[in-house]
């Protein structure tokens, strides 16, 4: 009878070493994910990170020739940290200064080079009518 | 006016709490007429939710700014519609808007249940009172959609992504989906309690999780189509947290809805079921947690109120209630029957559920990665779309195939004759179709060829069983195919509206193939007159346009389209800028060719002073797959959902046989 009982109890256990073993699989090729950041926590790493910040300042350039170039500060706090973000490709709507946005790239001679296309703003105010009257 | 808003929500959380109270003492100690009242104040409770609601419609509507939500959502020249859509655009009025749907469906559990199922629906009433006692509490005091201002002249107005006809259905049937996931827990967590362990309970909430999971999918659905076309990146889901809040606990209630029948069929699982339940709903909980906390950066931003450790309590709460509940319960939770063999239908049932579950703990811990990260490092770390669609394929392919499998299998045993007879068909669809499409050239993406052989292979076992099935019945009953064939769908609904969703899923499993793993896309600057060319098309910029809408300015590119010499008109893509809310927003030029299911996907990113756009294309072959599955998955549910007199008389001789056996 002891060979009933086995073989729920089989496939769970394999079920869970085949789950064990893709994710092992998966971390060892793609890694633990990428940091996320503020601008004033990047001073010195040079490693590919997802940056978020409140942009400041007028944006120059043109994101489709040349590069777009605008200055990210921390969103939360009086960020000591600025930095100037050269962002090619495809820019949301929503992007203005004032905005929260995301962006995926690395630090290069001081200037942050943004992965092409990697750009996203946070949705505005009007989900959250009560933070933040000043930017609009 | 507010006031009469404030005072019925006071109402209904003294009712819910009432309900609870009132109710636990009388299904302890078996008190007929006060567990009578108290599923009475639960009903009342809807009544009251509706008043309060009433209000803040009324409210909406008369543009009354005095409404800090009014002003705050609407503004004056918010067409109508989106005045009374902008009742769930804040955290409020969505907190509202579950607590109404909440205490509806608790009403309608109650007024089916209270006859049939007098003694489990006695501890339904007080877990129902609860779940809606905390709700109604954060309307009441901690965010009341009912303060008030001096009224400013004008509001703030609606979002203007909001403002498309999805954003008007997709929230709502969201929440009927969330809110009605509560349901099935209430009649699983009541049963516990009663000390009925019996299947009664899978057996009343079958209906409630089948509208759930219906509503759910479809309002995700909703959502990606929105995406697609109003935020205008091309692409329909990006595993954002807030989108995978929705996704969540949606598979979980499939895993769910695939193992009850275990549990009805051979009496297995019995524990696995309750903790099934228990995790879809506490997922609904963890995705409205996530969405109001901030605690995970989304580009959904939610109102970053105060209520997230409100919700964590009351997630720790559920949990942990139910957990020790579960355990103190675990004597009666033993199984009838045990698994015979590793080849037969419940064994395939019990492969699909440990593959849902796999892929929506990977899901979660991909949510949850960034906290659990900066908690031990320090510092926040994201996984990107990379690792969700690596588990979407290592889960979601196997899951495929297993759709296909799963129903040609016997129950208890499965002869390897019967399966060599029943696979011939399948398997060779499956293999004339994966070299047909190397031949054509689909051999690019190996994911997206694999998940093209393993939906052929699902196709044709669905049209098998389908055939084999009318079969069967003209052979019995005589008379016309098509006669056979509505007998057979009419006789066993839950089967072939089954197996109708079994066929959406491989249309949407085309369809997702398709766009992301055959697409093709071009970008360029063109000045009037220049042409891009993208896949087959052909595309020459013709004028730019300005008109003034009633809310907003809009600026129109014209591109002429050709395919292959062939002219196929005109399409407009660009920008409105939306005057209240100075916003601009994209507005994208799509061309669906439903003959080939694929789309011509035009954005003009940017305008530039001179009158030059920079446009980027898309061709995405088969996408329309995806909204069609939408329909088919919708068709599916609701021939499963038709109510079947046969089947309620033999549910009523089960309840009967089940309640002989839990007395005895």
């Amino acid at each position: 009878m002891a060979r009933k009982r086995s073989p729920a109890r089989l496939v769970i256990a394999l079920s869970v070493a085949a789950v064990l073993a893709v994710f092992l699989l998966y971390t060892s090729i793609v890694g633990g994910g990428t940091p996320m950041i503020q601008p004033s926590e990047l001073l010195g790493r040079t490693e590919v990170v997802s940056l978020a910040g409140h942009v400041v300042g007028s944006p120059r350039g043109d994101a489709h020739a040349g590069g777009l170039r605008f200055q990210l500060r921390d969103i939360r706090g009086e960020g000591q940290g600025r930095v100037t973000v050269l962002y090619e490709g495809s820019v949301p709507d929503l992007f203005r200064p004032g905005r929260d946005v995301v962006v995926d790239g690395q630090l290069r001679n001081g200037t942050f080079v943004a992965i092409p296309g990697s750009l996203i703003t946070k949705c505005p105010s009007k989900y959250a009518p009560d933070t933040d009257k000043s930017t609009t | 006016m507010p006031e009469l808003g404030r005072a019925a929500l006071v109402v209904t959380l003294a009712l819910a709490l009432y309900a609870v109270v009132a109710g636990a003492y009388a299904a302890r100690n078996r008190k007929r007429r006060l567990a009578h009242s108290a599923q009475n104040a639960l009903i009342a409770a809807f009544g009251s939710t509706i008043i309060a609601s009433g209000v803040l419609v009324v409210a909406l509507i008369r543009n009354d700014f005095s409404f800090v939500y009014a002003a705050a959502h609407t503004s004056r020249d918010l067409p109508t519609g989106y005045t009374i859509s902008a009742f769930w655009g804040g955290q409020e009025g969505s907190l509202l808007l579950w607590l109404l749907i909440l205490t509806g469906y608790a009403a309608i559990a109650v007024l089916l249940n209270r006859r049939s199922a007098r003694d489990l629906i006695a501890w339904v009433v007080p877990v129902l009172g609860l779940v809606a006692a905390f709700f109604a509490f954060l309307v009441v005091f901690r965010a009341s959609p009912f303060v008030t201002q001096v009224a400013p002249l004008d509001g703030r107005g609606l979002n203007p992504s909001l403002q498309n006809p999805y954003m008007m259905a997709h929230p709502p049937l969201l929440y009927l989906g969330y809110v009605g996931l509560t349901v099935p827990f209430a009649f699983a967590i009541g049963a516990l309690l009663a000390r009925r362990a019996d299947e009664r309970w899978i057996v009343a909430t079958r209906r409630w999780t089948l509208v759930a999971w219906t509503a759910l999918g479809i309002g995700q659905l909703l959502g990606a189509h929105w995406a697609y076309e109003e935020v205008g990146w091309g692409g329909y889901y990006a595993w954002d947290p807030v989108e995978n809040a929705a996704l969540m606990p949606w598979l979980a209630a499939t895993a769910f809805l695939h193992s009850v029948m275990i549990q009805e069929k051979r009496g297995m699982l019995k524990v696995w079921n309750v903790l099934l339940v228990l995790l879809a709903f506490s997922l609904s909980l963890f995705g409205t947690f996530l969405t109001r906390s901030g605690i995970i950066s989304s580009i959904h931003a939610f109102t970053e109120g105060d209520l997230g450790p409100w919700f964590l309590g009351f997630i720790c709460l559920v949990v942990g209630g139910s957990l020790a509940l579960v355990l103190s319960r675990l004597p009666l939770l033993r199984a009838q029957t045990r698994l015979e063999s590793l080849v037969s239908r419940e064994a395939t049932f019990l492969y699909n559920n440990l593959l849902f579950v796999a892929l929506t703990l990977t899901i979660l811990w991909g949510v949850t990665y960034p906290i659990l990260h900066e908690a031990v490092y320090g510092e926040q770390r994201i996984l990107g779309p990379g690792y969700y669609n690596f588990f979407l394929r290592a889960f979601g392919l196997p899951l495929l195939l297993l759709m296909g499998i799963g129903p040609l299998v016997a129950w208890r045993r499965a002869s390897l004759r019967s399966l060599a007879a029943s696979f011939a068909w399948p398997a060779g669809a499956a293999v004339a179709t994966g070299v047909l499409l190397l031949a054509l050239g689909a051999g690019s993406s190996i994911p997206g060829l694999v998940a093209y052989t393993f939906s052929a292979f699902v196709l044709t076992s669905i049209l098998y069983e389908f055939t084999r099935g009318t079969r069967a019945r003209r052979a019995l009953s005589g008379g016309s195919w098509l006669r056979a064939f509505s007998d057979l769908v009419a006789r066993n609904r839950r089967r072939y509206g089954g197996y109708v969703v079994h066929a959406a899923v491989v249309l949407f499993a085309i369809g997702v193939a398709g766009s992301s793993a055959y697409d093709t896309v071009a970008e360029g600057r063109l000045t009037r007159g220049e042409t891009l060319a993208v896949g087959d098309y052909r595309l020459t910029y013709v004028s730019l346009e300005e008109t003034a809408g009633s809310n907003a300015t809009e600026l129109r590119a014209k591109v002429d389209v050709t395919r292959n010499g062939t002219s196929l008109g005109t399409l407009e893509a660009g920008k409105n800028a939306y005057t209240a809310e100075q916003q601009v927003s994209n507005e994208v030029g799509i061309r669906s060719d439903l003959v080939r299911g694929e789309d011509l996907f035009l954005i003009a990113e940017q305008l530039d002073p001179d009158g030059a756009v920079y446009f980027r294309a898309f061709v995405k072959p088969l996408v329309n797959l995806i909204w069609l599955a939408g329909l088919v998955f919708l068709l599916g549910s609701l021939v499963t959902l038709w109510p079947d007199a046969r089947e309620q008389r033999r549910l009523a001789l089960r309840y009967a046989r089940a309640g002989i056996s839990a007395r005895s």
